[in-house]
This record gives structure tokens, sequence and C-alpha cells, in this order.
């Protein structure tokens, strides 16, 4: 058959399992026992069945659609979603759990910035096929990054800020894409900074931060390892004698951070010169990136004090720093239920704690609980295993494309997925903070099966597209 | 680079990445359902599987004759479930008149019950059974009362020495709750018979396993029943105890009678006291506690066992029975008396009375003189090589009669008192010292403390001949064919009983001839007595008397001690003397003693000065 020639079985049939699997949980999750009507319409699981009957049929029409013309309609279907997603601020937007992220549509309420992420990953696709796009080019990168703000800064604005996190996932795209290494080195280290900071005192933090530069100084400078320790005693030295000085001096106390802080800033004048001298030029480099972090340090802070009360709230949560037991309800019972779990679980239609209701969104958000509680250990491996095989079908398909529009529409759509996957198993267990982004295919919720079955079937099609197939290529 | 199709290297990576989140994935998993994974399940369990802890009826205190003395009273707490009660506001104007709680602190209460939303928390503690039906004809959603039980105490008396009931506090639970059988918010008796006899009166908690359901419906199964509290008969006489209390109203002091033959306590009066139900759990309890706390003249203190005081001349009785004993004093030996002792440096003034005398008189008489010689007679007794250790054969006798130890009593807090050890003398004075050097202690002051309850226990000992149990409260517990042996043990001292025989005939004549405690006659009962007058530095004579009668077959043995009551015979006699008649004869014929004692006007400004220093 014509139509589905080509199509990536693999793939379709991982779809199907997920999506079925979501069946399962979101019927376990919802359904009442003792109730009247079983197929009232009231019921969750009645309106999971509608949702992936139209996310199939959705599915076919697009592999039944012209496959070369995703690429020619891709800013026009972005532009439409962006316009959809926009429409959440008029009077037909509703605000479900504080985001307006929410459309009624009659009975339905729809989250279009799930469909937002076809539109945008089309558009990205396009751009970056264009004919000598490059990612290594700073103005190109830009190009991309002004693509990804928009509906960044329209999350935010609907204080749906999960949702725009999203969106940061295309780096992983773009590392495929080939991505400067020294973009993405100081990217993993200022974040890793960024969370440092709230675990350590600024002092240790400093500390680490000069021996690490230091280090890297090292590196750069091969057979100058005693230069990079010397600078480090007498960096020490030298700060002490002045921590010691100012009390013995001035009578009064400055603390030793600050000492260090003033020796190291002095220091780094000499260490140009040195570095002049002995003409390395890398090391300006390093001291711009050391500045960098250092200036870092109070920013996140600030920033951090900008963020609302209930992020500010998750993420010290998360981070360990608050036994309030309300703030951490949500993750305790979701870690006891799958922890409850054990190997096989308790069976279908068996967890205490989604019976008995007590964790929250267990049909949404928090799906993953019922797995883990419901099917256990194996339950919980049988998942990861869809989702991680799904996933890399998805980069597999992209690096067979031969067109840079393909491969790039699935990465993207492997990134977010990947994303998404991260973020909300790794909630549920406690290794994340918690944001409010559903599980794919598995969470109940219309809007986004929908658009990821779209995301997905419009990867498939591309991928089966004749004319842009590898292997078809290679038949020629 | 320039071909990304072919870096292959970049996408290796990512598949790592790939792989390795969803192995961390795995491993987390793993760790939270296999490693950790039983732990979970008895967090997950007790989220559906509530036990509800039932608490069973204490029991009550009766007094010797089958009146209460602690009963209990239902009283109800309100409480609310937001979750049900908040969707149309509630009118909080009418709850407050029901409830008659102040608007601010039930608005306060309301909204910290909104913090747990589904569960039900107390909105109103302790409402009377009148608010009660009308909350029930109300009938607002969401809110319900939950009956419990509290103290009540119909008569009134005995503050400190009924005791109160008190939520447990957190210094206790960690340090004392040994077996677990307390948890937050519990009761446990505080003080007196509540806290003496906690494990008799509290009964046994029941347990109620309650299995809840999506739908917040809920079955119980009763895994144990509670087991109620055993009912009391104390051994105190209620309407002499507050007989003995109206006597002590204005002064400070307490009185003591115990039955000799038994040693059941038939009075422990401390003064100034309390009415038990200001401490009753109560909305109001916390105030009243405070404000009895902070009270100058100490109320929540039972003086009758934890103030030791000088014993006063009471003691010299004492030291008449050991010179006997000892062979240094026989009843008819004769020391004379110039209004005072005096031997070398030392003087021991004496107030006038015939002279020479012999025992008998003495004792009547309560010469100081007389008990001077005895007591040096026994430290400086050539069976011994030096005083010293004639003080410590001395000090060995006086153990014996229960001073300077604890006599092991079921009131809690009681106190030793003072009675030195010779070793104390010798780091005191060096080595150098005599009987001269500790001769206050002959005529009951200096280094000898003895509280109230040791006094009435002493007067107890005399009227036994030479005998005592220890004194309690119990008589008899519901359940039980007897009480404690440890009470039901007599102790013995050694002193011969004809001994008790001379030093009685010495206090028969103190009271029915010519001593100093004449007012405590009381035709036909023979009542022997001793009184007291304790010097202090601190204001007026401490008052004190210690008596038993009828002199053949004891039935009552009292000590009566008032605090800066001047003489011995100003207080301590007529209180004492009218507790006995009111004891042995039901009836007082000499009701302008009464008038007498409710009329003293005692000066505690020493006690009302601490205030002001404040």
């Amino acid at each position: 058959m014509a139509l589905f020639s080509g199509v990536d079985w693999w793939t379709v049939l991982l779809y199907v399992a997920l999506t079925l699997i979501g069946f399962t949980a979101v019927f376990s999750a919802s359904y009442v026992e003792d109730s009247q009507n079983f197929w009232s319409f009231s019921h969750e699981y009645i309106k999971h069945i509608f949702w992936l009957g139209l996310s199939y049929f959705t599915g076919l029409i697009i592999l039944l659609l012209d496959r070369s013309s995703w690429h020619k309609w891709a800013y026009i279907i972005c532009v439409i979603t962006l316009f959809i997603v926009l429409m959440t601020f008029t009077p037909l937007g509703k605000t479900v759990n504080g985001a307006r992220a929410w459309l009624g549509l009659g009975g339905f309420t729809l989250q279009p910035m799930e469909l937002a992420k076809v539109g945008i990953s089309l558009a990205v696709a396009r751009l970056m096929s264009l004919y000598g796009f490059s990612v290594q080019r700073a103005s190109d990168l830009m190009k991309v990054m002004a693509i990804l703000v928009v509906p960044m800064g329209i999350a935010v604005l609907q204080n749906d800020t999960g949702s725009g996190l999203v969106f940061c996932s295309f780096i992983f795209m773009l590392f495929r894409e080939g991505l400067n290494y020294w973009i993405c080195v100081p990217l993993i280290f200022l974040v890793a900074l960024l969370i440092l900071s709230f675990l350590l005192t600024p002092g240790v933090l400093l500390i680490a931060l000069i021996l690490i530069f230091t280090f890297c100084a090292g590196m750069l400078m091969r057979n100058r390892w005693k230069a990079c320790i010397n600078y480090i005693v007498s960096l020490f030295l030298v700060s002490t004698l002045l921590f010691i000085l100012l009390v013995v001096v001035m009578g009064k106390s400055l603390n030793y951070y600050d000492c260090l802080l003033f020796t190291t800033a002095a220091s780094l004048l000499v260490v140009i010169v040195y570095a002049y001298r002995a003409n390395i030029r890398s090391i300006y480099l390093l001291i711009l990136f050391f500045f960098v972090s250092i200036i870092c340090l109070p920013t996140s802070d600030m920033v951090f004090h900008h963020l609302k009360p209930h992020q500010q709230n998750r993420i010290r949560t998360f981070l360990g720093q608050v036994d309030d037991k309300d703030l951490l309800y949500n993750v305790n019972q979701s870690k006891i239920a799958i922890g409850s779990g054990g190997f096989s679980g308790k069976g279908f239609l068996q967890g205490s704690q989604i019976r008995y209701g007590l964790v929250p969104e267990k049909h949404t958000d928090f799906i993953f609980c019922t797995i883990g509680e419901e099917f256990g250990f194996l339950g919980a491996l049988v998942l990861f295993s869809c989702f991680a095989m799904l996933i890399l079908r998805l980069m597999r398909m992209g690096d067979r494309q031969l067109e840079t529009f393909g491969r790039v529409y699935c990465y993207c759509v492997a990134s977010i997925l990947f994303f998404h996957c991260c973020i909300n198993i790794g909630m549920t267990m406690g290794i994340v903070p918690v944001m409010g982004i559903p599980l794919p295919f598995i969470s109940y919720g219309g809007s986004s099966l929908l658009g990821f079955s779209i995301l997905v079937f419009i990867a498939i099609a591309l991928d089966a597209s004749p004319t842009k197939h590898q292997s078809t290529l290679r038949k020629w | 680079m320039n071909n990304p199709r072919n870096d292959r290297y970049r996408h290796q990576i990512l598949r790592i990445i790939v792989y390795a989140v969803f192995g961390f994935f795995a491993l987390t998993a793993g760790y939270l359902q296999l490693i950790e994974g039983n732990s979970y399940i008895d967090k997950a369990e007790n989220n559906y599987i509530r036990y509800i802890i039932t608490y069973p009826p204490r029991g009550e205190v009766f007094d010797r004759n089958g009146e209460y003395l602690i009963q209990n009273k239902v009283v109800y707490d309100l409480m609310v479930v937001p979750r049900e009660a908040s969707r149309k506001g509630i009118d909080t104007v009418r709850l407050a008149t029901i409830t008659n709680e102040p608007m601010k602190r039930l608005k306060r209460s309301l909204n910290e019950a909104r913090r747990s939303w589904r569960t039900a928390s107390p909105v109103v503690k302790y409402l009377s059974a009148e608010s009660k039906l009308k909350m029930d004809e109300w009938n607002l959603p969401g809110f319900y009362t939950v009956p419990r039980t509290v103290r009540q105490y119909p008569r009134r008396i005995g503050g400190n020495l009924l005791g109160s009931l008190s939520e447990v506090s957190q210094n206790f639970l960690a340090k004392y709750n040994e077996d677990g059988y307390y948890s937050i918010r519990d009761y446990i008796g505080e003080q007196g018979i509540e806290s003496a006899y906690e494990k008799e009166l509290r009964g046994e908690k029941g347990r109620i396993r309650r299995n809840l359901y999506a739908d917040h419906s809920t079955t119980d199964e009763v895994e144990k029943e509670p087991v109620a509290g055993k009912n009391l008969i104390s051994s105190i006489d209620a309407r002499l105890q507050a007989f003995a209390e109206e006597l002590m109203k204005d002064k400070i002091g307490s009185v003591v009678a115990i039955e000799p033959e038994t040693g059941e306590i038939l009075v422990m009066a401390s003064s100034p006291t309390f009415d038990p139900n200001e401490l009753v759990i109560s909305r109001e309890r916390g105030n009243n506690y405070m404000r009895l706390l902070n009270e100058p003249r100490r109320p929540l203190f039972n003086r009758a066992v934890t103030s030791p005081q000088p014993p006063g001349s009471t003691f010299k009785l004492l030291n008449g029975l050991i010179g006997l004993q000892e062979g240094v004093l026989k009843p008819h030996y004769k020391y004379s008396c110039n209004r005072g002792y005096r031997a070398g440096n030392i003087k021991m003034g004496c107030h006038e009375h015939r002279s020479p005398l012999d025992l008998d008189y003495a004792i009547a008489t309560s010469c100081n003189a007389y008990f001077c010689n005895v007591y040096r007679n026994i430290l400086e007794n050539k069976k011994y090589e030096s005083p010293k250790q004639g003080y410590e054969a001395w000090r060995n006798y006086v153990e014996q009669f229960g001073f300077g130890v604890k006599l092991g009593t079921d009131i809690p807090g009681e106190r030793r008192g003072t009675l030195m050890h010779r070793e104390y003398y010798d780091k005191l004075y060096r080595r150098s010292w005599n009987a001269l050097t500790v001769l206050s202690v002959s005529i009951g002051q200096g280094e000898i403390l003895a509280t109230t309850l040791q006094l009435a226990n002493f007067a107890a000992i005399i009227a036994n001949r030479g005998y005592y149990y220890t004194p309690h409260i119990i008589k008899a517990i519901e359940g039980q064919d007897s009480i404690d042996i440890k009470y039901r043990t007599p102790h013995y001292t050694s002193i011969d009983r004809r001994h008790f025989e001379t030093i009685i005939k010495g206090m028969w004549r103190g009271v029915n001839r010519d001593g100093t405690c004449q007012t405590a006659k009381l035709p036909g009962l023979d009542v022997c007595g001793k009184t007291g007058t304790a010097q202090n530095p601190l204001g007026d004579d401490h008052s004190t008397f210690i008596s038993f009668a009828p002199r053949n077959n004891p039935k009552i043995a009292i000590a009566v001690y008032v605090e800066h009551g001047v003489w011995g015979a100003t207080a301590a006699v007529p209180i004492a003397s009218l507790i006995e008649e009111m004891y042995l004869t039901d009836t007082i014929t000499r009701p302008w003693l009464i008038e007498h004692v409710k009329n003293l006007n005692l000066d505690y400004s020493i006690y009302d000065r601490h205030r002001k220093k404040k």
C-alpha cells in the first residue's frame, strides 16, 4: 500500500504501546468502583478514549497528507499555532491551577501550547534547513533563539513556566547540529553553579571556583603546573595574611571570604601580565569566565528572589532546604506510591495511594505513580524502555534523513519527549523540582496526547517520505 | 563538523545521555521500590489505615465515707472539617454566641483549622451540655461535637492533695514515657492522688482500626477495647479535710492527721490552698495555673510534705524517749531551771515555771533546760568514746522515727527534711565539737527540719507505743483485695514500749493538768499532746502541736504546723483540738474556739514582701 510505504513500524508500535499503557494508567487512576454509570462521559477514562481515538485518527490523516509539504507549510503552521496560544489571553482563555494556559471550547479545554510545540519544531527545522545555515555562526544561532524566545515568553506570561522551559530542551538538538562545545561547557558549568550556589556557602564556592579555574589554566598551559600551584598557595597565604592584618591593625574583622575575593581580584592583574609575557592567550578567556561566574553568584540569588513564592518553594523543597510537611506532601506521597509498589506492584486497580486519592494530580502530572504503584519495578522498567526506545528511534530516524529539515525536526521531537520524560519522571521520584508538565502519551489530557501524537506522526511521515529516505536513495 | 550528518561522535554522546538518564531513573526506581520498598509499604498502609485511640473513663475517687472526692463530668469539643464546612461561609457571630467564645479567638481557631483541610480539628473546646444541644439544633454542616470527660471536685477541697489533670508535657514524653503509653495531647495526673495513682486511675486506652476509602466512607474494627480506670477509695475524710482547710484559712501551714493503727491519712490540709476545680482541663486552666503559680504564698505547694520546718519543742519528746532508752534519763530525774540553761558560753532561755522539775512536768511545761540536760547526757554517755559517737547513736534513733528520711508515702513530692550526719559537723567545726555545739537540736531547733507529715507520723508512733505504718492516702483500690504491702508492714523503733508510756504520761499532763496545751483538753477523750514554738529569724515564731487521742487505743494522731503562729498554744493547739473533737465526737462543743481560730490575725508580711521585691 502506497499509504503506508516507508513507515517506520517500530515507532508506530512503540507509540501505540505507550498510549495503551497510558490508557491503562489513566483508567486505573480515574476509575471509581461504585460509580453508577461506567460509560458516563464524566469519567476521565472515557474522555481519554475519545482523545485516543482522535489522536490515532489524526496520525492516520498525517500519514495520508503530502509528506513533502510540511517544509512548505512550516512557518504558517507555526504562526497559526502561536496565534491559538495567544487566544488564551482573550476571554476564551481559562485559568486552571493559576496558569492561564487553557482554551475553553464547548465542553473541552485545550492547552494550545502543546500544539505550539509542533509549530515551533517545524519552524526551527525550516530555519535550520536554509542553505548555508550554521549553528556555529552566532547570527544564525540568534535566529533560532528568536524563534524559541517567543513561546517561552508567552508561557511565562501565562504563568506556566514549566511549559516554557520545554523549549530549553532544543539545546539537545542544537548540540546534534554541531553547537560549539565552548557554548555547551560553560552553559553546563553555569547551571551547575546556579544549583550549587543554593547548597554551598559563598566562601566554599569561591575556593572551589579558584581551584577549578587554576586547574583549567594548568591544563591550558600544559607544563606550567608548578606556577599554578605556586599561584594557589600564594593566593591563600596573602589572603590569610590580609585577614590577620586587618584584625590586628584595624581591630575589626573582615570575613575571610571578602579577603580572598579581594586578593584574587588583585592577583588577576598579575596573572594577565604574566599571561601576556608568556604569550598564553587562552588565559584571558578563562579570567573573563571567572569574573562572569563570580558575578553570577549574587545574580542567581537575585533571580531566585524574583521568582513566585510557589516556584521558590518548589526549588527549595527539591534542594532539601525545606522541611515543611505541606510543601513536601506531594512529592512524599508520590514517592510513597512508587516505593510501595515493590518489585511487581500491587496489581491493577489495587494501589492504595491511587485508590484513596492520596497522590495529587494522579491522572495527569503524577501518572507515573499509578504505574509505579500498581505495576511495580517491572512496570516502571517497561515504561522506561519504551520511552528510551522511542527517543532513540526518533534520533535514528533523524540521523538517516537526507534533508536537514527532517533531521532537525526528528531531533526536535526527540528533545521535547526526552525533556518531558526527564522532568516528569524525575519529579515523581523526587529527583527534579516539581514542574507541571505531563508525561507524554501517558498523562490524561487531550491536548498533550494530541500534540505529542502529531509531533511523532509528522516525524514518521517525514521519515517515510520516499524521496528523502536513505534506503530509497540507495535503490536509485 | 561541517557536515553534521556524518558527525557520529555527537549523536553517540546524545545516545549515551539518553541511556544514562533512563538508566539513572531505573536505578532510582529500583532503590525506591526494591531497597526502600518495605518502609514505603508501611507508609502507604498508614495512609489509608488510621488507628483511632479510644479513651477509657478515668477512675473516680471516693473518701473513706464513700463521698465523691473526684468525679467525672462530660463536656464537648466542637470540631470542624473545613472541607465540608467552608462552602457557604459560616455565621461566626452566631457561633460565638452559642459557644461563648470571644470572636477573636474563634476566628483564630477557625483559621488554624483551615490548614488541615480534610481532617477534623477542634474549634472550641470544653463546651457545656447546653451549648452542645444548641449546636445540635443548628446542625451546621462540617461541625460536630465530640464528648470527653473532665474531672470535677464536688467538695472543692484539697487542691494540692487531690491534684489535677494536664496535657502531658513534651519533656515527659521525651524522658519518662518508657512504656510508650502516652502520646501527645494525652492527659496525665499532676500532683496529688491524680499523679500518685495515675496507673490505676487512667485505665488502658483502646484502639480502633479505621479503613479509609476513596469516597471518604470508613469502616471501623475494634482492635482493643478500652479498660476503664479503677475507682479508688481514699483514706481522706472529706468532711474533716474541709473542716481543717476552713480552720487553716488565711494561715500558712499544714495539718496532717493519721489513723495510728493503720497509717491512713485522714487529713492532709495545706494552706493556703485552692479549689481544684480551677485546674480542671478547661479554657481557663492555663490562666488559673499561672495565677496560682505566681501567688506569693504559693498555694500550689503541698506544705504538708514539701515544706520541712523546725519541729520546735515537739522534738523534746523524742529526746526524752532516747534518753530513757539509753538509760541516761529516769522519769524521776530532776533538773533545775533558772529561766534557762547555762553551760560555758551557751545560754538557752526558758520561760518561768517551777524548778527543779521532773520529766513529767518538763514535758507538760516544755522546759528547755531539762531537755538540754537530757540531750547532753545522751551525747556524753560513758558508753561511747566521744560525744560524736553519742551523736551517731542518737541520730540512729531519730532516723527510726522517720526524721531525715523519706517516709515513702504515696503523696508525691515528699521531702526528707534535715537531719545532719556526724560528718557534717566534723567538716563544719573541723572535728572539734561536742554536745554543747549542737545543743539547739535538743529543743528541735537548728539543724533539724521535719515536714508536718513526719511530725504527724511521730505522733502516730507515740500513739502506737513504738511502731508505725507508712502514712498513705489510699484505702482501697477497686478490683484489688488489698493495698500495697508496704503500707501494711509495721516499722518498729528500737525504743521499749514502757518508755512511751512515760512520755505519754507527760503529754497527757500537758493537756489535762498543768501544761502548755490545756486548750486541747476534751472531757472524756484523754487527749495527749505536745506544743512546739519554733523560733525563726524571719518573723513571729512558728506554732506547732502534735497530739493523739484517746490516750488508750488512739484513733487519731495529728500534727498542726502554723507558720508564724506566735505560740504553740495560740494557733496550732486549738486547730488540732477542734479537728480531734470533730473526728471523735462528730460535734463541736466550743464554737467560740472556732471563732478564735478564724479571727487570729497572724502577720505574714514576710511572704507578701516577696512580691514587692519582684
